[in-house]
């Protein structure tokens, strides 16, 4: 839920060349049944040792580049119909170019153009669709501020022990969110709706979850489980933002006291 | 009056009819009444229609006069209209509808999915024209939605796309191209509107005897790779015979390492004669981007006054969070100033142009940055009559990660997490830069674009999804409806048989208002 909030945060902001082609092609797509994907991806598992054997040395590990050609953005492996473009080339070699044969069988070739195909397609999601990519930032590489500074942090200046705990509601928390995800959620968390205290002329208070406060009208989720709404210019309307205190930090942090407070917060395993 | 006099009236008016509903590009240069002929009304950018019938006094009144539903993925699209024909677009869609009524003349659709959203069609003479989700160009019958010709613009296997509207510059159609996902150098193309055959192509990337090759590491081929999309309109001074248009961030994205220097002609606003494609100056308004700052935002052109000196102008808010003026016959800066809190930049160089802060590049361990985002493409407005600057602008806090460090980077490179952000819409007095009033949007989404009128109106779409009408002075709200979903585009005017409309497409829907049919 708060992944997808996030995700919808992210694609606003991000809105940038419309919706990217990525995000499909509207209805009547449809992928690769299950036992589909699975072979597909034992190929390109497959594909993975071949290509690490004889093609990352010039090709780079990577795929982009070396003392060979960058095949990410080349563009005989963009248009590649199933080897048809790629299998010559690596059966053949270009002996111009420098490149070897390699007597591959058929079977070798599809693999690789397995894996090449599922290399593409990674890449293509960690750059263009937005959350899209798997979150595969290690802890370590975030995690390069002083635990010691971090907790010190905490429990003074930025005021985090006044209503949190490392022994409470943040035991464990480094296990259960991987690293960008953790760091993310302490510098301001996704998906906690502001409250409302909203006093109708009679005098009679609701409280409940702000739903609605455009300056015409306001709507809630009142605590007795009932949706309420008003016209805006008939009631008097007190919000609290439960985020208050993340939003005035983030605005003070230092990059160096957000790596001091990743760093603690990692410690809490 | 002789009795000459109506005989050539009439043959006036018969002459008239017959090319009626083709599109004379000499009106681009007209402010947009009875038509809505191009992206932006005119040439000028300023979103800016003199039409008063629906002002202060009476816009409390507005009623529904039709809606039309495009049955699609959400519309992105400009509506054009050219003599009482309403055209809109969606990817590989385009409608011709009547602009009276909202019924449907014709639909046009190409193989490929409807995904991908597009930003509108052009028209010249009696042809229209789109761009497409594998980056065709298209050219058709404005009669028949019959497909005339179709040209490519890039590589779609490169992941290069379409989706803006084409510009017709006298008889030129400029094509810009879209694509962030691997390196792709952007481009401008000019295309005859007849034939789709390339008069010419400006490439952002410069060539070796290019001043601007010095602003690129030379170690690896990073200058030849990209970025710098070219992926919205521009806009055009017919009396100075200069092309204005933004450019995009160059790659890879987020990691600045494996390209040392400005980058030009990324980030830059540029004017190009419009009949060579040769560059005639530039302003670089995002150096070295880091950020995904593309500044292809309208580049607004208006004349006036500053420092007690008679000006012709050009004014951009930039999705980096800052505002500049520029003299437009040469690129010379007269102002410049964030619209937004920036803490990426260290303030502005001598010639106007913003300095990076190298210790806010994308990092492995993040860095946080504000600034960003500030806008992005829905267009901006400005009034000549209040001579402020209107923008849907966003105040943002986002952490940026630097995953693939080194020279053998490329393509994205880093990851952006935007963590708390608020919409407002600002008005910039363009004599300074200073913010003259914010309307401040309880809501956190929305960015659509605005239109101002004769009627001392601003059209927009706020945060909470209203459609509003605010005071073109003050920014106090006159007039506001909720047409449950999004505006992703911004809101046209036009007036037909004596009636002002106003149009806003939101999600599928295209609603247009009036005051009370009589």
């Amino acid at each position: 839920m708060i992944a997808v909030a996030l995700l919808v945060a992210i694609a606003v902001i991000r809105a940038q060349e419309g919706a990217s082609p990525a995000g499909g092609y509207g209805p009547g797509g449809r992928g690769p049944s299950p036992a589909q994907a699975a072979a597909q991806a034992a190929a390109a598992k497959r594909g993975e040792t071949i290509f690490k054997q004889n093609c990352a040395a010039c090709h780079g590990e990577d795929l982009t580049g070396g003392r060979g050609p960058d095949l990410i953005r080349s563009r005989l492996v963009r248009h590649d119909k199933g080897g048809d473009s790629i299998g010559p080339v690596v059966t053949q070699g270009r002996p111009d170019k420098g490149m070897p044969a390699f007597p591959f069988s058929p079977e070798q070739i599809s693999d690789l153009v397995a894996y090449i195909d599922s290399e593409l397609t990674l890449f293509d999601l960690h750059t263009r669709v937005p959350g899209g990519y798997p979150n595969d930032i290690p802890a370590e590489r975030l995690a390069t501020g002083s635990a010691e500074a971090g907790k010190e942090f905490f429990f003074g200046a930025a005021g985090c022990s006044k209503c949190h705990s490392p022994t409470g509601d943040l035991a464990g928390i480094a296990k259960k969110y991987d690293a960008p995800d953790l760091e993310q959620r302490f510098l301001y968390p996704t998906g906690v709706p502001d409250t409302a205290t909203v006093t109708p002329p009679d005098g009679k208070q609701f409280n409940g979850t702000l739903l609605l406060n455009d300056g015409f009208n306001v709507a809630i989720r009142g605590d007795d489980g009932w949706y309420h709404s008003w016209p805006a210019k008939d009631v008097k309307v007190e919000v609290h933002d439960p985020l208050a205190a993340h939003e005035a930090l983030l605005q003070k942090y230092t990059d160096k006291e957000m790596h001091d407070v990743f760093t603690y917060l990692e410690t809490l395993q | 009056m002789n009795r000459i006099a109506p005989i050539m009236a009439a043959f006036l008016m018969i002459a008239w009819a017959a090319c009626a509903q083709e599109l004379d590009p000499s009106i681009l240069a007209q402010p947009p009444t009875a038509n809505w002929p191009t992206f932006n009304g005119d040439y000028s950018g300023r979103r800016y229609s003199p039409l008063d019938q629906i002002n202060q006094n009476n816009v409390g009144s507005l009623s529904l006069a039709w809606a039309f539903q495009g049955r699609t993925p959400s519309l992105e699209t400009m509506p054009i209209v050219v003599d009482g024909i309403m055209y809109l677009t969606a990817a590989n869609q385009m409608w011709a509808i009547d602009a009276r009524t909202g019924r449907q003349i014709w639909h046009y659709q190409r193989p490929g999915g409807v995904g991908g959203g597009n930003k509108g069609a052009a028209m010249w003479k009696d042809r229209l024209f789109m761009t497409t989700p594998d980056d065709a160009l298209v050219s058709l019958d404005a009669r028949t939605g019959k497909l005339l010709w179709q040209i490519q613009i890039d590589d779609p296997a490169l992941k290069a796309f379409g989706g803006m509207a084409p510009l017709v510059v006298k008889d030129h159609l400029i094509v810009g191209t879209s694509g962030d996902t691997a390196d792709l150098p952007g481009f401008l193309l000019s295309v005859d509107p007849m034939t789709g055959r390339i008069e010419w192509r400006w490439d952002v990337m410069p060539k070796p005897d290019d001043p601007a090759w010095k602003t690129w590491p030379h170690n690896t081929d990073v200058v030849t790779r990209g970025g710098g999309m070219t992926w919205l309109t521009g806009t055009y001074d017919p009396e100075l015979n200069l092309l204005y248009w933004g450019t995009g961030n160059p790659h890879p994205v987020e990691n600045g390492e494996t390209r040392v220097g400005a980058n030009l002609y990324t980030c830059s606003i540029v004017a190009l004669n419009p009949d060579t494609g040769k560059l005639v100056w530039y302003f670089q308004s995002s150096p070295h981007d880091t950020h995904d700052w593309d500044m292809v935002m309208t580049p607004v052109l208006f004349d006036g006054t500053v420092d007690g000196k008679p000006r012709k102008m050009v004014a951009q808010a930039g999705k980096n969070g800052l505002f500049f003026v520029l003299d437009r016959t040469d690129g010379k800066a007269l102002v410049s100033e964030a619209f937004v809190p920036a803490n990426w930049e260290s303030g502005f160089a001598k010639n106007g142009e913003p300095i990076p802060r190298a210790d806010k590049e994308p990092q492995p361990d993040g860095v946080l940055v504000t600034g960003g985002v500030g806008t992005n493409w829905q267009a901006p407005s400005f009034d000549p009559e209040t001579g402020l600057f209107y923008v849907n602008s966003r105040e943002s806090m986002g952490v940026f990660y630097l995953t693939m460090p080194g020279v053998h980077a490329e393509g994205w490179a880093g990851r952006d997490f935007f963590l708390s952000s608020k919409s407002m819409m600002k008005a910039i007095d363009y004599r300074t830069g200073k913010i003259q009033w914010v309307r401040d949007d309880p809501g956190r989404g929305g960015a659509s674009g605005i239109l101002s009128t004769g009627g001392h109106l601003l059209f927009t779409q706020d945060g909470s999804q209203n459609l509003i009408a605010l005071d073109a002075s003050t920014g106090k709200t006159l007039w506001h409806m909720y047409p449950g979903g999004s505006m992703n585009t911004g809101p046209i005017t036009y007036q037909l048989d004596g009636r002002q409309y106003v149009v806003f497409p939101v999600d599928s829907v295209v609603y247009a208002f009036a005051l009370p049919a009589r």
